[in-house]
């Protein structure tokens, strides 16, 4: 009965993270494409995107637009498209 | 004078749990969450009829707080913020090409920019900087009360 319910219990645990993992995935695509948007540049949706280095990530958008996003010396966000 | 509002920020990153890009963003939040705020809390330092029906510190806070608008996009929307502040202190010193409409409008769009990013997870808020959008303007659109708050 124990094994069972320490079994149940990581499964929850699991889920749960996994679940928080995606939500901020998700929240995270959106800051990004919303961050093209306000660059007058198109992406439908976030379909991956990669950490080059602080605040500096490529992009690739579900409609084939791909996108250099990094926040330069000056602090400004610069939509690059590559 | 945005800069100034950068120096206390206590707005944790909208993505926590991605440890790699929260961390990395930690800075762009410091940055981001102070100038979309920056119209409304030059608002404060004067005082005004037309800013009276909104508590702009309060909306300053709310904003560096919403979780509606990430951290790159909140640091997109405080570059575009600086641009018009520049702008208008390009205009009052003579050098501008720029007529008034022409700012109105960018400011116009501006704002809308920023309630179309909250109007659906941030209602509240969203509706609050709605109803303060002439009271800014007529801050911004006044060369004596812009000079003193820039």
């Amino acid at each position: 009965m124990n094994k069972y319910i320490t079994l149940l219990s990581t499964m929850a645990v699991i889920t749960f993270q996994a679940g928080a993992v995606l939500a901020a995935d998700d929240a995270f695509a959106k800051d990004l494409k919303a961050t093209i948007a306000l660059q007058g540049m198109p992406c439908s949706d976030v379909a991956d995107s990669k950490r080059n280095g602080d605040s500096d990530y490529n992009v690739s958008c579900k409609d084939g637009n791909r996108y250099h996003v990094f926040v330069n010396d000056k602090g400004r966000v610069i939509v690059q498209k590559l | 004078m945005s800069s100034q509002l950068t120096t206390s920020n206590s707005t944790q990153p909208e993505h926590a749990a991605t440890s790699s890009q929260s961390s990395s963003l930690s800075n762009a939040q410091a940055l981001a969450s102070s100038s979309i705020a920056a119209t409304s809390t030059q608002a404060v330092a004067t005082p005004d009829k037309a800013s009276s029906s909104l508590d702009l510190d309060s909306l300053e806070q709310r904003l560096r707080e919403t979780k509606a608008i990430g951290v790159f996009t909140k640091l997109s929307l405080k570059n575009q913020v600086d641009d018009l502040l520049s702008d208008f202190r390009t205009y009052y010193g003579g050098k501008s090409k720029l007529v008034l409409s022409d700012l109105r409008q960018r400011y116009d769009l501006l704002l809308m920019k920023i309630l179309s990013l909250l109007q659906d997870s941030d209602t509240t808020l969203a509706a609050d900087i709605r109803s303060s959008r002439e009271a800014i303007w007529d801050i911004l659109r006044d060369p004596k009360k812009f000079a003193e708050i820039s």
